[in-house]
């Protein structure tokens, strides 16, 4: 589970991973400059798909994908136990990863969120 | 953009996929799931290119604009009988491939998304538009008249324009 939170102030949106995801994850907190943020949709599918290398992190499938994995020459940062409440947010080239799918507590919201802060921009 | 490899797909075919699967089901209605199927392109490809499932519908509707809405509202501008205008209107405004997305944009996203708002009223102004040769001063109630025809066409079960069609 992640908490993702925008921070208008340094135009950054920030995911704080939960609990003990950091220890899976290898990861406590990613920050990316709004900019670089295109988009964030409620995906819970995508959970379904094949994960492909893990880089570094923890896999086990059907209970938690977590940590740095490598797809298709892509890199995705995954954090995600309850697919129904997984949230795919796209990234500009610029940044480390390709793609963040996180779980958070409320998919609806969190896309709303991200969604509203990059359409102002 | 991409990592060296060449995109093995039609962006256009993928948006025009997209309408129609948005103009059948509505926005909440259709999964990324619905729409990797329905465009046979990867996941991953669909992100990269569109960024999100917002994108992507917003893209689909601004498509829709461009290539049934704009047009068919010039076919009726050109008309400068009442009658003849208001049946063409009704026969041909947002219909086409992904008929109905605009009406079903209005009701299910413009309230809650300014972009999509934007691309609605672009749409409506356009009917409003084309119906001013033959109605002048009364084509604004005469564009309602137009949606809500095609509002009752959509709730016939036997809609002839193929928006009823699973894909």
């Amino acid at each position: 589970m992640a908490l993702i939170s925008i921070d208008r102030e340094r135009n950054l949106l920030t995911a704080e991973i939960q609990g003990l995801d950091k220890l899976w994850a290898l990861k406590s907190r990613l920050e990316i400059p709004l900019a670089h943020v295109r988009g964030a949709t409620h995906d819970p599918g995508i959970a379904r798909e094949p994960k492909g290398i893990r880089v570094g992190g923890t896999h086990l499938p059907g209970v938690i994908t977590a940590g740095r994995f490598r797809r298709h020459g892509e890199r995705l940062f995954w954090d995600v136990k309850n697919p129904d409440k997984a949230v795919v947010i796209e990234l500009a080239d610029a940044e480390t990863y390709d793609r963040l799918v996180v779980e958070v507590d409320d998919p609806r919201a969190t896309v709303a969120l991200i969604e509203q802060s990059i359409a102002r921009r | 953009m991409d990592m060296g490899r060449p995109r093995a797909f039609d962006t256009d075919q993928v948006i025009g996929a997209a309408a129609a699967l948005f103009a059948a089901r509505g926005y909440e209605g259709t999964s990324v799931d619905d729409l990797v199927t329905a465009t046979g392109i990867h996941r991953g490809s669909l992100y990269k290119v569109f960024g999100s499932k917002r994108s992507l519908h917003l893209a689909a509707l601004r498509n829709h604009l461009d290539r049934e809405i704009h047009p068919a509202a010039a076919a009726v501008a050109a008309l400068t009988d009442p009658e003849q205008a208001l049946t063409a209107a009704i026969a041909s405004y947002d219909n086409g491939p992904a008929a109905g997305l605009l009406l079903l944009a209005a009701a299910e996203r413009a309230p809650h998304d300014p972009e999509v708002a934007a691309l609605v009223a672009e749409g409506i102004t356009a009917l409003e538009d084309a119906l001013g040769p033959a109605y002048g001063d009364a084509a604004p109630r005469l564009a309602s008249t137009v949606l809500g025809a095609r509002l009752r066409l959509r709730a016939l079960p036997t809609a002839p324009e193929g928006a009823l069609t699973w894909p």
